[in-house]
């Protein structure tokens, strides 16, 4: 029984989770265990957990997508242009934003899939050319966006604010999908071996090209999302992103070599994260200690996973 | 001058005894064939002589004095080098970087003398007389002969004492072949002692002194190679018992494959036919094309001329999807590398080519999944004490039984099965054709690419020979021999 937690991240990563908020709690019982707080972490990591369920899948695969934070910025910056300077209906705006996220995403695929082009570079290449784009679109910044386009991010329902909706429809959805349909069950098989895949009959090229597409969609989605919440698209929005998400997905059990990882630790690895940057504001500490504690808490949940694969190899 | 003693040498692998008690004796300055089937240990046990591996029991001496290799530096140390079947070069650098890997010469600040390498390079492959070849050329730009040559040169480089070359010729031309046998006659003279590995066996008796024989990681004896015969070669190595069974067979007239003069990369002009119930057999040396004539009728590669059909209509699958589609199957060789999901469960594998005729909604059934694996586990006897065991840990009959339940999810009218019974242990040898067998019986056509010709004999209707990409010949009844297949191969 212990031994099946420690083997699945989810439940490790989940129990962890729920015994650093105890402790945080009898620490803090006055700031930290409140509606208001709880809403406020969700709140700040909803739109790199939309990110992040896109890159779970990527790393199932065995890729991933650098240029997911320069879509965020693009697709932002792309809707308010339409939407501002053209007064183009919100409905179309949103469309069309998707719309290049998907082109986006199918370049990458296309590329990587069919021609070959290693992942890491023809997303680092993405990152720069879409960031530069999200410039041209949006100068410095674009403002005053319609009502009901603000309304996406900025509205509540059941006192919680929208984006963490969008994000648990996300991240559920997804579950559903990787744990029923054939289509996703593919991706595990893809990461597990890419050449017996493709000789058991998975079209692994167009698969990889869809996983793609589908993360620069998530992306595109998480972008209009922040510029709605924002209530103004800026071209610096999702600087860093890319890595923050991929941070969080290895935490959630993902692998680089692929074939490893599941929906909800992309959720679990964001969460973890968004709670030990909140604990670090309630304790005071300072701000330029976050990212040092974040790369020690990767470094260490590897290890302690590499020692727990050693021990259990041989029983498994 | 240097003579090595193999004493008593035994290697282990999980499931697979590969070498037992296997002693011989180099002696300085000859040179000495090692001859056997392929699984007959032979590299396993000139890993153990390059310290690659180290032999569960036994000794090696080198000149008498006992030397212990635990890596392919102390080999090197001891003046034994090895030229591997499969290269070992760096396509990204030079050749006289690869020759000198590690080794290049330097000044006393460690800084790479380039112009000293390139100079001891040069009059390294003017001995080799290999005077196209430029030292700056980069070794992606040679051609395949060229890595060979350049490869021995790299042995040479350390002047070793004891040369084990392992299917030199294998992409040698003609012309090439020649050169690497003068150059072996002149080591000769120098005293250098070789061990020459090769499944050609006229180059055996044109090349060397003595010849050792080994069958099933067993020493057969050395003998000298003036006073041996082709056929009694062949006999020392063959001949192995194996339980097949001797049922009839189960053929009928009904054609499922059709193959019709199909040229590829690999392969030029092959024909054959697999009825129902029949079991054919592509026989042939390593690399000889039998893969490749599977890959590409499986829709993986190009086919560039000729005609497939199935079941008399026309099949030219542009992917395995479609190949499977319409009812063929391909177990395929290396289990680990192209066939199974080694991270994955047993039950997450045996679905995994089946996925969309299983569940043809597209809905992921976990409950099906779980008893149709129960069912293909307990059918085809998997050893294991739940399904969701990653296959990595199971023993390699037990992988290839997983890979074959994996293929009859997909209810195949064809399969083609490859190497199927590579490093696995006699007990899971004979399940496996106990199985084959049987899928026979129901009516299936298969086609068995193998190494190990007993079992082609024991099992196959017919037994078609490939040799350099094309059919050498076709055997059926009392024709099928071990002694055949091989002078029809080599």
């Amino acid at each position: 029984m212990i031994q099946k937690i420690l083997e699945e991240r989810v439940y490790s990563l989940g129990i962890l989770l729920v015994i650093t908020a105890l402790i945080t709690s009898a620490v803090f019982p006055g700031t930290f265990p409140t509606f208001e707080n709880f809403s406020q972490i969700l709140l700040n990591l909803s739109i790199d957990t939309i990110v992040a369920v896109g890159m779970m899948l990527l790393l199932i695969s065995g890729a991933f997508d650098l240029s997911v934070g320069s879509i965020v910025a693009f697709t932002g910056c792309l809707t308010a242009y339409l939407m501002h300077f053209f007064n183009i209906p919100v409905p179309i705006a949103l469309a069309a934003g998707l719309a290049s996220a998907f082109l986006i995403g199918w370049v990458n695929g296309y590329l990587i899939a069919y021609q070959n082009i290693n992942p890491m570079i023809q997303t680092l290449a993405m990152m720069g050319i879409v960031r530069g784009c999200a410039l041209l679109v949006s100068g410095s910044g674009i403002q005053n966006l319609p009502y009901w386009f603000n309304a996406i991010g900025q509205s509540k329902l059941l006192g919680v604010q929208m984006p963490i909706w969008y994000m648990l429809a996300t991240v559920f959805a997804f579950t559903f999908l990787f744990n029923k349909t054939i289509f996703f069950r593919r991706y595990y098989y893809i990461g597990g071996n890419e050449k017996a895949a493709d000789l058991s009959g998975i079209q692994v090229k167009k698969m990889k090209m869809t996983g793609f597409i589908i993360t620069a969609v998530l992306a595109g989605f998480a972008g209009i999302l922040l510029s709605s919440r924002l209530g103004a698209a800026l071209p610096t929005m999702g600087r860093g992103l890319e890595l923050r998400v991929i941070t969080a997905v290895i935490l959630g059990g993902a692998t680089l070599s692929g074939g490893f990882g599941k929906i909800p630790g992309a959720l679990l690895g964001a969460l973890f994260m968004g709670l030990i940057s909140n604990i670090m504001v309630i304790a005071r500490v300072s701000g330029y200690w976050q990212d040092i504690i974040l790369g020690l808490i990767l470094i260490g949940t590897l290890w302690v996973d590499k020692y727990l694969q050693k021990e259990y190899a041989g029983v498994v | 001058m240097a003579s090595l003693l193999l004493d008593d040498i035994s290697k282990q692998f999980p499931g697979v005894k590969a070498l037992s008690n296997v002693s011989m004796e180099i002696q300085a300055g000859e040179i000495h064939a090692l001859c056997g089937e392929n699984g007959a240990g032979k590299s396993t046990l000139m890993n153990i002589l390059s310290g690659n591996l180290q032999p569960d029991g036994g000794r090696i001496l080198l000149n008498d004095k006992e030397v212990l290799l635990h890596n392919p530096q102390e080999a090197f140390e001891n003046g034994i080098a090895i030229v591997y079947q499969h290269l070992s070069l760096v396509d990204s650098l030079s050749v006289a970087e690869n020759i000198f890997a590690n080794l290049q010469p330097r000044n006393r600040y460690g800084i790479i003398q380039f112009n000293t390498l390139y100079e001891k390079t040069n009059a390294l492959l003017r001995k080799l007389k290999l005077f196209d070849i430029n030292p700056r050329t980069l070794v992606a730009k040679l051609s395949p002969a060229e890595k060979q040559m350049v490869e021995i040169a790299k042995a040479l480089s350390k002047d070793p004492s004891i040369l084990i070359l392992d299917e030199p010729t294998a992409s040698l031309t003609d012309r090439e072949t020649k050169t690497l046998f003068e150059i072996i006659q002149t080591l000769k003279t120098n005293g250098v002692s070789i061990i020459y590995i090769s499944h050609r066996l006229n180059e055996i008796f044109l090349l060397s002194d003595r010849v050792s024989i080994l069958k099933d990681g067993q020493y057969q004896g050395t003998f000298d190679s003036k006073g041996l015969t082709k056929e009694t070669l062949i006999n020392k190595m063959v001949g192995r018992e194996l339980k097949i069974l001797k049922t009839s067979s189960s053929k009928n007239d009904k054609v499922l494959l059709e193959v019709k003069n199909i040229s590829g990369a690999k392969f030029k002009d092959i024909s054959l036919v697999v009825h129902q119930g029949e079991i054919v057999g592509l026989a042939g040396l390593m690399g000889a094309g039998r893969t490749e004539i599977a890959r590409a009728v499986f829709g993986m590669d190009e086919i560039k001329s000729g005609e497939v059909r199935l079941r008399n209509k026309p099949f030219h699958p542009r992917h395995p999807a479609a190949a499977i589609r319409d009812g063929v199957g391909y177990v395929t060789e290396e289990r680990k590398n192209l066939g199974l999901f080694p991270g994955m469960s047993i039950q997450d594998n045996v679905v995994a080519a089946g996925l969309n005729r299983i569940m043809p909604s597209g809905y992921y059934n976990t409950e099906k999944v779980k008893q149709l694996a129960t069912t293909a586990k307990e059918k085809l006897g998997v050893v294991s004490y739940t399904l969701k065991q990653p296959v990595i840990n199971l023993s390699g009959g037990n992988q290839q039984k997983v890979m074959l339940a994996k293929w009859l999810l997909t209810n195949p009218d064809v399969l083609i099965v490859d190497e199927p019974t590579h490093g696995i242990d006699v007990g899971a040898k004979s399940e496996i054709y106990q199985i084959l067998k049987s899928l026979a019986e129901e009516g299936k056509g298969i086609l068995i690419i193998s190494s190990e010709l007993p079992e082609l004999i024991g099992l196959c209707d017919k037994i078609i020979v490939i040799k350099n990409g094309k059919v050498a010949g076709e055997l059926s009844g009392d024709k099928k021999t071990e002694e055949q297949i091989i002078k029809l191969a080599t």
